[in-house]
């Protein structure tokens, strides 16, 4: 709870900030406001408590999840200040427009009540709409913030029809009762429907494959640190959350829905992995990369309980893994049109260390080990083993040697073709090399010792 | 005394909805429309839902009916002169309003029925205002506060997005 309200004050001081003419302090104050509230919360993570009648329940899944989240605020924040330079006045806008963001997905992984869910949501998904728009200029980038925005708001309806339905049968909006009346008593039929709904609001959020659509036309529109805080915060918060209501709602379903699970799992991962071959487009490529980490993430789903370390894990590793990627693919096409995958040749030599963060995030995302991605789908894939899931798991073999295949088209054109493409050096901005450097040591040190995530839950 | 009200209210209602359709200038109809929100508002209030009545005259009669006459006067659709429709539309739109009016209609008729409603009563009447707002400040304190960080953040969007850039003004 703490957490939050110091979120809530920052982003205000960030407004104040603006206000006083101190846009120059307004990164510096957010990076160590961030880190301040980062060491908090990570320090009180074994608190489990309750806190306005049930209304925020923090407990060691909803305090590993705050932990990272903030994290990724911290690099996406520290990557406004050369990302924004050209428009330095709204910088105070933006950042605390990002706080806000953080504010909603905190909030949609320790809810207690469903009206904080929906608030979270919401406060997550509208910032978003108003962030893939910013560049308005552009026509893209509006065709983004208009497809995410009414995409977005069906999905969001569908979400408050299922609470709806669910309050109906329930009488309670309470998910801790919610739970234990779904335990107890037999519910009428609108109870698993009203559950399947918001299930369904969710898998848009996480882009699995029915609901994908948006993905990539969003993701290519939208301003690039718009799509990287879509590809690493917004969708682990989608997955965590879709997590949390499956584990506290998911009573007294039809036993088909399994199946249909597993079936949305095993497209979800194909489908992404297929169309992302096909792409020349880096910023689609890594959509749909996202698209089928997202069916990996999925798989813990079929572990309800159990799971939630190795879903933080996999977690952790993805976001990161994103946040290199992004960051590389900020500083290479900072001046070009479009992010094609072209702009990568050679880079191996005009920028080594850009090279080698983004190989090593590649890698991980494809599942090298080593690195994180390895592990991470080596404890979801032999849980799911555990659990009887082995047709599961043969798809998702197969969809990481897919992945595997276009990872590594990207990492070759980076270290060939020296020959053909221009020779000058790639001037990027330190604050890109050092984020990039982070995040690419952060997943082999994670890689390196999973017991250092694992042991959270513990 | 509540029926004379009641009756009162009705032909306001009914009157101004169908002025609205029939009135030719858009903005003459926007206006009704308003009209007929308003009274609406009294239905609410009639019924004892004060809240919902409060907040009927706010977001409809007010926020909502804004935005339609600012899209009415931006998009300059106040002109009376409407393009004739063909024949088809009318018919298939005449249709399709019969059998919405039967659906209503055979709604209406079974509203006659009497249905066995089990509401325990709680002695307190929780459509007051009073009573929903110790509810709001209390129970969902937390909600009520993230909301406000909802509208705070749309109001810094719709800033950000209008903001005028500095690149601008030199181009």
């Amino acid at each position: 709870m703490n957490t939050l309200i110091a979120i809530g004050v920052l982003a205000v001081l960030v407004l104040i900030a603006e206000i006083i003419n101190l846009r120059k302090m307004v990164i510096p104050m957010t990076v160590i406001g961030l880190l301040g509230i980062l060491g908090y919360t990570v320090c009180n993570i074994s608190v489990v408590e309750a806190y306005y009648n049930n209304m925020f329940v923090s407990t060691r899944f909803s305090n590993a999840f705050s932990s990272l989240f903030i994290a990724l605020t911290i690099f996406i924040v520290a990557l406004s200040n050369d990302f924004y330079k050209n428009e330095f006045t709204k910088i105070a806008d933006y950042v605390s427009l990002k706080l806000f963001l953080l504010m909603g997905a905190i909030c949609m992984v320790s809810f207690g009540n469903m009206a904080m869910f929906f608030l979270g949501l919401e406060i997550l998904s509208i910032t978003l709409y108003i962030l893939c728009g910013a560049d308005r200029k552009n026509i893209k980038s509006n065709e983004s913030a208009m497809k995410y925005f009414l995409l977005g708001s069906f999905a969001s309806g569908i979400v408050l029809f299922g609470i709806a339905l669910i309050y109906g049968a329930t009488g309670s909006f309470d998910i801790a009762q919610i739970s234990n009346i779904a335990v107890s008593t037999s519910l009428p039929v609108w109870y698993a429907l009203g559950a399947t709904m918001i299930i369904i609001g969710m898998l848009f959020k996480v882009a699995a494959v029915p609901f994908h659509f948006w993905a990539p036309d969003v993701y290519q529109g939208a301003p690039t640190l718009t799509t990287t805080i879509m590809s690493t915060l917004v969708k682990v918060t989608a997955i965590a959350t879709l997590y949390k209501i499956s584990v506290n709602l998911l009573h007294q379903m039809p036993e088909s829905y399994m199946n249909a699970l597993i079936f949305i799992t095993i497209i979800t991962l194909t489908v992404g992995n297929i169309m992302a071959i096909r792409q020349d487009n880096m910023k689609r490529l890594l959509a749909y990369s996202g698209i089928s980490h997202a069916g990996f993430m999925m798989m813990a789903l079929t572990a309800l309980g159990s799971a939630s370390p190795n879903l933080f894990y996999y977690a952790t590793a993805y976001s990161f893994a994103g946040m290199a990627a992004f960051t590389v693919l900020m500083a290479v096409c900072k001046n070009n049109e479009d992010e094609l995958i072209s702009s990568f040749d050679g880079l191996g030599k005009r920028n080594p260390l850009m090279a080698i963060v983004l190989s090593i995030a590649l890698l991980s995302m494809g599942g090298i080990p080593v690195f994180a991605g390895f592990f991470g789908k080596f404890f979801l894939f032999s849980q799911a083993i555990q659990n009887g899931y082995i047709t599961l798991v043969i798809f998702g073999v197969i969809n990481s040697f897919i992945s595997i295949y276009y990872y590594l088209k990207v990492i070759i054109r980076m270290f060939a073709n020296y020959e053909e493409t221009n020779r000058e050096k790639l001037a990027v901005p330190a604050l890109y090399s050092i984020i990039g450097t982070i995040a690419a040591a952060i997943i082999i040190v994670v890689g390196l010792f999973p017991s250092l995530l694992l042991n959270l839950f513990n | 005394m509540i029926d004379i009200l009641f009756y009162i209210l009705s032909t306001i209602t009914l009157g101004s909805a169908a002025l609205t359709l029939l009135s030719k200038n858009p903005i003459h109809s926007a206006l009704w429309l308003v009209v007929s929100f308003f009274s609406l508002a009294g239905h609410y209030i009639l019924l004892n839902s004060q809240f919902l009545g409060m907040v009927h005259i706010m977001v409809y009669s007010g926020a909502i009916m804004i935005l339609m006459l600012f899209t009415i006067m931006l998009m300059n659709l106040n002109i009376s002169n409407e393009v004739q429709k063909p024949f088809v539309t009318k018919l298939v739109a005449t249709v399709a309003f019969c059998l919405m009016g039967l659906i209503i209609l055979s709604v209406v008729m079974r509203g006659t029925e009497i249905y066995e409603l089990q509401y325990t009563t709680h002695g307190k009447d929780f459509q007051s205002v009073q009573v929903l707002g110790q509810v709001l400040l209390n129970d969902y304190v937390l909600p009520f506060e993230m909301v406000a960080v909802l509208l705070l953040l749309a109001m810094i969007g719709a800033v950000l997005i209008s903001k005028k850039d500095k690149t601008e003004k030199t181009a």
